[in-house]
């Protein structure tokens, strides 16, 4: 049988770093909770750290350096206009600890792929996710940048610059990613200022393509 | 000198561009250029009930498209708290598995020809017909399906399914085997995969790579088994790795692990059918509980949730933000994780120091997906 | 190149050629024989380009992968002479077959542009005709002929790769018709496949 991850191993691993973090970073304005996936079969628990923007360099080097969490998996940026002007631009990094190393060589030239059972790990290493939030005021959305920690967060955070508009300090190369590049400066579609085409329902009846419209459906609303 | 592998290029897989620099044959710098079909759908599902957003997930990776609306359901079910009745889980097990088969057919049905050999492209493709024609069945397109449902799944196995979907895997059997045989006893197949494009799994992970080319460095770490969701456990199977050379997992190894991958998925189709509960020849009506739980139309404000997913192509996952216009019934923001999204800038640095021949070889083991990466 | 008042004494092939086209035009025109060659050439050359049209490799999205299986062994479109050519200049036919960006619009005018004449296009799939599903999006162009002119419309999302041959089919009775230069023919409008 596979041997995934049980719901014990991934609730004491959950709980040992909330008490390394509330160890390390204890009055640094941090909130951590734990939440659970709550809909299937397994409800495992993940972490949900709240991290103000001046931290986040050095809790981001303290866990891939200490706790082994070695993969950023997506970054998000989110635009409350309903949250302004404290708190209207929001980042939210997914993190996971994974398993991974390089296979160990024996046999002077063959490395062995390396068969894992989560369950038998130590509680510092077994498999986790996390995910940060970084919330930020409305006139100074930046935030540094953790590409030289994780190198898949590069790409990540053009897109979060191109799309949202949250801009990522230090980072090497921020440039339109998805967008064209003559795309107006300072034009980021998901923001919520811009909506979708025909966005009001209304507007399906106004005629931009020359469909007629029937004068019965005057006033009429789809 | 500078070359562009441009928009419309047979050798890309795909609507991206692909700028190399070389001094003479050895590459020495590349870019890629993403973007060209952008659709916008992460703001076009801003505007969109929570089950209308399931066909707009299909068309996100069209080569596998179950794959990517059951990573979006899971989420959507995390958000919403729904829970899924056992049979519905095992019905969506079968359809992810064999689209799983079909995905990594069409994969060598696009990489052979790149590195020479045509024969297998038509060969794969005359499978795949085989794997389409049963996925028609479960769920009614050959492409797109719309196939699970939030809180289940459409409609239920249709009747002689299962007897179908065995004899077609029995035949897909022998022909998987003729297939290694004929690639692993072609000494130019061997030539050009071997020994190229070699990657170390700790720099796989610090990049985000993740899924099949993970498992080609040595690195048995499979999401189905590292952060659990739907049935999978109960089912005997362990995911495909191979042993790489001491420089790293190179294409030969990726191309063995989706060889190996296609099999592991064949028979958990097998037992799946055999295990599922209610047996495999009864057919519920679509509305059916055994099939379908109810699932609210609203998620309140201030939920969240993230759920990954193992695609044929690494981690797919999706962060949904509820609360969003009409009281909740659309969400506020949905956040897509793209696996190729995140490896292709990762592969353009694999290619430094290798010819330009080498490219399709390598790009291709890397199974690009650009509908996922542009969204 | 020197002016053709200025150099008596050099061969001018261009000015050689021109004289024997005229005194060849003047004596096929005589005897109707000119007539008879054009309408024979025209019919030969409608035969050649409807029983061979050459697509070009453009796989844009999901419509893309019906246009490959309707290449591969089931339902096998090179017995109909429809061959995948990867460069425009060898190609009669542009499929449209996913949406087209805003960053796509422009090398999609240049393929356009750089295929010779005479060449159709075939609008494939939803995406094509007006958007599709994405016709609300800030980066999608509300169908591909808002750039370039469409012969062929198929609808579907996506359409089936019978669908497709059937396209074929049908811009092959276009351009007979446009062949048989019946003054009717040639001012009609773009064919919507499965509207029989």
């Amino acid at each position: 049988m596979a041997t995934s991850l049980s719901t014990s191993a991934n609730e004491a691993s959950v709980n040992a770093l909330v008490a390394a973090t509330e160890k390390r970073f204890g009055g640094a304005g941090i909130e951590i909770s734990t939440k659970k996936h709550a809909g299937g079969r397994h409800n495992h628990s993940y972490l949900t750290m709240t991290v103000p923007a001046q931290h986040l360099k050095s809790l981001a080097k303290w866990l891939k350096h200490e706790q082994n969490i070695d993969l950023c998996s997506l970054i998000t940026g989110v635009h409350w206009p309903a949250k302004a002007p404290e708190q209207e631009w929001e980042v939210v990094y997914h993190l996971v600890r994974t398993t991974v190393r390089n296979p160990p060589v024996v046999e002077g030239s063959q490395t062995v792929g390396l068969r894992v059972d989560y369950n038998a790990l130590p509680v510092s290493q077994t498999p986790l996710e996390i995910e940060i939030h970084v919330l930020l005021p409305s006139d100074s959305p930046v935030v540094d940048t953790v590409e030289d920690i994780w190198p898949s967060a590069s790409w990540n955070e053009k897109e979060t610059w191109d799309l949202v508009g949250i801009e990522f300090s230090g980072h090497q190369n921020l440039h339109r990613v998805l967008l064209p590049a003559d795309t107006p400066v300072g034009y980021h579609p998901l923001q919520k200022q811009h909506k979708i085409r025909y966005h009001e329902f209304n507007e399906m009846y106004d005629d931009p393509q020359g469909f007629g419209r029937k004068p019965i459906d005057k006033d009429r609303v789809k | 000198m500078w070359i562009t592998m441009g928009p419309q290029h047979p050798m890309t897989h795909g609507l991206w561009t692909l700028r190399v620099k070389v001094d003479g044959e050895i590459v020495t710098d590349s870019e890629p250029e993403l973007g060209f079909i952008h659709r916008g759908v992460e703001k076009i599902c801003e505007s969109r009930d929570f089950t209308q957003i399931t066909p707009y997930c299909d068309r996100l990776c069209y080569v596998s498209a179950n794959t990517w609306a059951q990573a979006y359901v899971y989420a959507a079910e995390d958000l919403l708290e729904v829970e899924v009745p056992e049979r519905a889980e095992y019905i969506r097990l079968i359809a992810v598995e064999i689209q799983r088969i079909a995905s990594h057919l069409m994969w060598l049905g696009a990489y052979t020809p790149d590195v020479g050999n045509l024969t297998v492209f038509l060969y794969c493709w005359r499978d795949r017909e085989m794997f389409v024609d049963l996925l028609q069945e479960l769920g009614g397109s050959r492409l797109h399906y719309n196939f699970p449902r939030i809180g289940g799944v459409k409609r239920d196995l249709p009747i002689g399914f299962a007897q179908r979907a065995r004899a077609k895997i029995n035949i897909f059997f022998d022909r998987l085997r003729e297939y290694e045989r004929m690639l692993d006893e072609s000494t130019i197949f061997l030539i050009r995969t071997q020994d190229i494009g070699c990657t170390k799994a700790e720099d796989l992970i610090a990049h985000g790579v993740s899924g099949p080319n993970l498992r080609a460095g040595g690195v048995n770490y499979d999401i189905r088994q590292a952060n659990p969701y739907s049935v999978y456990e109960e089912l005997d199977w362990e995911p495909a790795v191979e042993s790489p050379s001491i420089k790293g997992g190179d294409s030969y190894d990726r191309y063995r692990v989706r060889m190996e991958e296609m099999r592991q998925s064949a028979n958990m189709v097998l037992e799946a059918l055999d295990k599922i509960p209610g047996g495999a020849e009864t057919h519920h009506a679509p509305d059916d509980p055994a099939i379908l739980a109810k699932a609210p139309l609203r998620a309140p404000e201030g939920a969240s949730s993230m759920h990954r997913f193992e695609d044929s192509r690494g981690e797919a996952a999706f962060h949904i933000i509820g609360g969003g216009e009409q009281r909740g019934k659309y969400p506020y923001r949905i956040s897509i994780r793209s696996p190729m999204f995140i490896t292709i800038p990762y592969v353009t640095k694999v290619l430094i120091g290798h010819k330009i021949a080498d490219i399709p070889a390598i790009f291709g083991s890397f199974d690009p997906c650009i509908g996922e990466t542009d969204r | 190149m020197a002016e053709d008042d200025q150099n008596f004494t050099t061969f001018n092939s261009r000015g050689l050629v021109d004289v024997v086209a005229g005194v060849t035009d003047e004596a096929l025109k005589a005897t109707k024989l000119k007539q008879f060659i054009g309408v024979l050439a025209g019919r030969l050359f409608n035969w050649g380009q409807r029983k061979s049209l050459y697509p070009l490799h453009l796989g844009i999205k999901c419509c893309a992968i019906e246009m490959g299986a309707s290449a591969g062994p089931r339902f096998d479109a090179e017995r109909f002479g429809v061959f995948f050519r990867s460069t425009p200049r060898q190609c009669d036919v542009m499929l449209v077959n996913g949406p087209i960006s805003k960053k796509f619009a422009d090398p999609i005018v240049r393929l356009w542009e750089q295929m010779p004449e005479p060449k159709w296009c075939i609008a494939m799939g939803e995406c094509a005709i007006s958007g599709g599903p994405y016709f609300q999006s800030y980066n999608v162009l509300e169908g591909v002929d808002t750039l370039i002119p469409v012969d062929v419309y198929i609808p579907g999302c996506p359409p089936r790769p019978e669908a497709l041959i059937d396209g074929f089919a049908k811009l092959r009775q276009k351009i007979m018709m446009i062949g048989t230069g019946k003054p009717e023919a040639s001012g009609e409008g773009p064919i919507l496949v499965g509207e029989d």
